[in-house]
């Protein structure tokens, strides 16, 4: 989870300057006076990082098209041929895939709904009521979450979420948004201390409960924190093994990462059917990255700048 | 998404209504109907057939409805007090502990019992044994030895060696004509374990004794004990070494269990350490080589030639099972002995009852005789339990570590979880 954070800063940053996109970046840079003779450096370097995300992509897509002998000849690199959508076919009939994609698109958004809400919610009572002992400390007890790590806890969450009956998709769910709540309510709470009290005064002066400023000015001026925060527990929800493989009873309602794992055992290797699965699971996230992805930078620079 | 705060929060609030409403709703789905019972499989090669067998078995009656769970966690399963009603999976040190807890409930009341050959239903007791049970019924057993590439044999003019002094002398004959004898995969540490140790420890020591041995010594284990790893294995593993080192591929440390079968399957070596589950992998690449098997020879005695065994699929069912009676029913289906012979003759399996098809695929056709006089053991690397980190220690010795500093650690590691448990 938390390498995931620093990736997505890292591709932003890397197809925002090769596009010359990245207006503050480079003024930065202008300033220093260094620009000029360390673009081409830079280029390079970013270049080099652009290739470790681009190669792994294009083995998993030339992987998904082989058949089974071309896809176990020690050629990674090499492209299909013959063209073969068998492994897709495979993919597609050994596993319960449109269930197990259901399952994990549910799960996935509650757990991106849940956070935001819970997290801008508890984040604003905080920020708003920093100088009160019980919310200082209930924002160190929500942080301190941090630093727990689920397998941990994993034997008595078993437990307990058998004995209350929520051993399925909805159990994941909750334990997803517990799991997210604490650096997303460190990301609101640092991102809420930047919006000025006067705002929230004004609308007081206009009549507004504790309730309409949330709604009608805070949360929307928390839109893109909202989208980084959503970012983050999209991708921790989506790509999560662990969790629902222990959790989740039921096998039809497991998740596809755990529905995937049975084309890879110690004794066979199925690559072809396996990275056509991968590709078929990877299609959302890279989906959700290009649409959104103007909110993750925005996100992200507005949370390193302000925080 | 920023001027319609309203919106947005109704939009998340309905998506989140709709995960819950839609999991309780799948919650009523059960309930109702015929008997489930979840069938536990995860071998994922053996999907396919289970799956044709559970839709015929489902369309053949109403009372009991399978359904396959390849996916599920079995510790989480019975932490929970809801494993699957019916397990059919491999059996080992593992899968042992729920048995030796009493967590498996008693099959030997079903005829099913009475069919299991006995020489294989021991080998299940080798790891433990719950007092008055037959708690696991073995489904299928994987023969392991020798692989051999009988046209590189031919060519050389070589026979399958039956003594020791005849391996060495195959393998410095296949060096001379510049053929790789053995294909090492190191970079996997299984594979040394599974392989080299196993065959060299199995075809020298008596695996199932040595291990009631070590076991009722537990922490009396050390150098100065009537039997321990670094006084029994010693010569055994000290063989493996030289072997290694004088008739393997130069690369074998890098190269892992994928590289081995390719390599293998180009006809680059003579002869390969695996099991049955890679003559699969390597007909993905050459479906039509000439394969054959024979038991890895360690003494001079052409008698004393033993095949390495191992439960590949046993069946059980949990005493937490709400399904006993489905499971039971589906079980003796799955027994049935055309059913039996048909997977393993499509997995490369050796039967386990008395009435069992024998083998008749040329692969694996070198291991009938020994497996029908019950000439087999069960891997040594197999019987330690997996907190220690045996497949290490020996992938260590592979690589030119120690031999004596080794076994000296297995020891004192063994002799240190037995004073734990």
């Amino acid at each position: 989870m938390s390498v995931q954070p620093a990736l997505i800063a890292k591709d932003v940053d890397a197809a925002e300057t090769l596009e010359g996109k990245g207006p503050r970046r480079k003024s930065q840079y202008r300033e220093k006076g260094i620009v000029g003779r360390s673009s081409w450096s830079l280029t390079i370097l970013l270049i080099l990082c652009a290739v470790t995300v681009i190669i792994p992509l294009y083995v998993t897509v030339s992987m998904a098209f082989k058949t089974q002998g071309q896809a176990v000849d020690g050629n990674a690199f090499s492209l299909p041929a013959p063209f073969s959508v068998d492994g897709f076919v495979t993919a597609w009939n050994l596993t319960d895939y449109p269930t197990a994609f259901l399952v994990s698109i549910l799960i996935t958004a509650g757990t991106v709904a849940g956070t935001i809400i819970l997290g801008a919610l508890a984040s604003f009572a905080i920020s708003r009521n920093w100088d009160r002992r019980l919310f200082r400390w209930s924002f160190y007890y929500l942080l301190a979450a941090m630093f727990l790590p689920f397998p941990v806890v994993a034997l008595p969450q078993i437990q307990l979420t058998g004995l209350v009956g929520l051993d399925n998709p909805v159990g994941v769910t909750f334990l997803h948004i517990m799991f997210q709540l604490s650096f997303s309510i460190l990301l609101f709470t640092a991102f809420l201390r930047s919006i000025p009290a006067e705002l929230e005064e004004s609308a007081r002066i206009d009549g507004a409960t504790t309730w309409q400023t949330f709604w009608r000015l805070i949360f929307p001026l928390l839109a893109p924190m909202s989208a980084t925060v959503g970012i983050f527990a999209f991708l921790a929800s989506w790509n999560d093994f662990m969790m629902p493989s222990l959790i989740t009873s039921d096998p039809a309602l497991q998740t596809l990462p755990v529905v995937q794992s049975i084309f890879q055992s110690q004794f066979s290797n199925n690559y072809h059917v396996s990275f056509a699965s991968y590709l078929m699971a990877m299609a959302p996230a890279i989906i959700v990255y290009l649409f959104t992805q103007r909110w993750v930078m925005e996100g992200v620079t507005q949370g390193a700048v302000k925080g | 998404m920023p001027r319609h705060p309203r919106r947005t929060a109704r939009v998340l609030a309905a998506s989140l209504g709709l995960l819950m409403i839609g999991s309780t709703l799948v919650g009523c789905a059960e309930g109702s109907g015929p008997e489930r019972v979840n069938f536990h499989l995860s071998k994922s090669e053996a999907i396919p057939f289970f799956n044709e067998v559970i839709s015929e078995y489902n369309a053949s009656q109403d009372d009991v409805e399978v359904v396959l769970d390849s996916s599920s966690n079995l510790q989480a399963g019975f932490l929970r007090g809801n494993p699957p009603d019916l397990g059919l999976l491999n059996y080992n040190m593992e899968m042992a502990r729920f048995m030796e807890r009493g967590a498996l409930s008693d099959l030997s009341d079903m005829p099913e019992a009475d069919r299991i050959l006995p020489e294989v239903q021991e080998l299940v007791d080798q790891y433990a044994n719950y007092p008055g049970r037959t708690s696991v019924l073995p489904y299928s057993v994987m023969a392991a030895s020798v692989i051999y590439n009988k046209k590189i044999f031919e060519e050389q003019g070589l026979e399958v060696p039956q003594t020791y002094d005849e391996l060495i002398a195959v393998c410095d004959q296949l060096t001379e004509a510049g053929i790789t004898p053995f294909y090492g995969t190191f970079k996997d540490p299984w594979t040394v374990a599974q392989g080299w140790f196993d065959y060299t420890v199995g075809g020298q020591v008596d695996v199932a004794g040595f291990y009631d041995e070590m076991n009722d010594l537990g922490t009396e284990v050390g150098p100065d004990s009537p039997v321990s790893f670094e006084k029994t294995l010693a010569e055994p593993v000290e063989t493996m070494q030289v072997l290694i080192d004088s008739y393997t591929n130069p690369d074998a440390a890098s190269k892992g269990y994928g590289d081995g079968n390719l390599a293998f399957a180009k006809g680059e070596a003579a002869m390969y350490l695996q099991g049955p589950w890679a003559l699969g992998e390597i007909a993905k690449t050459d479906p039509d080589l000439d394969l054959g098997t024979f038991p890895l020879p360690m003494t001079d005695d052409p008698n004393d030639l033993k095949v390495r065994v191992n439960i590949d699929l046993a069946a059980w069912i949990p005493e937490a099972s709400e399904s006993k009676e489905g499971a039971r029913e589906f079980l003796s289906y799955l027994f049935d002995q055309d059913l039996m012979d048909e997977y393993n003759a499509s997995q490369l399996g050796y039967g386990t009852t008395v009435d069992a098809a024998p083998v008749t695929d040329p692969r694996i056709l070198g291991m009938k005789e020994f497996y029908d006089n019950a000439e087999f053991y069960q891997g040594a690397s197999k019987a330690i339990p997996l907190t220690i980190p045996t497949e290490n220690y020996t992938q260590g010795i592979a690589l030119g570590g120690g031999v004596e500093s080794a076994l000296r650690r297995l020891d004192g590691d063994w002799a240190r979880l037995a004073l734990r448990q």
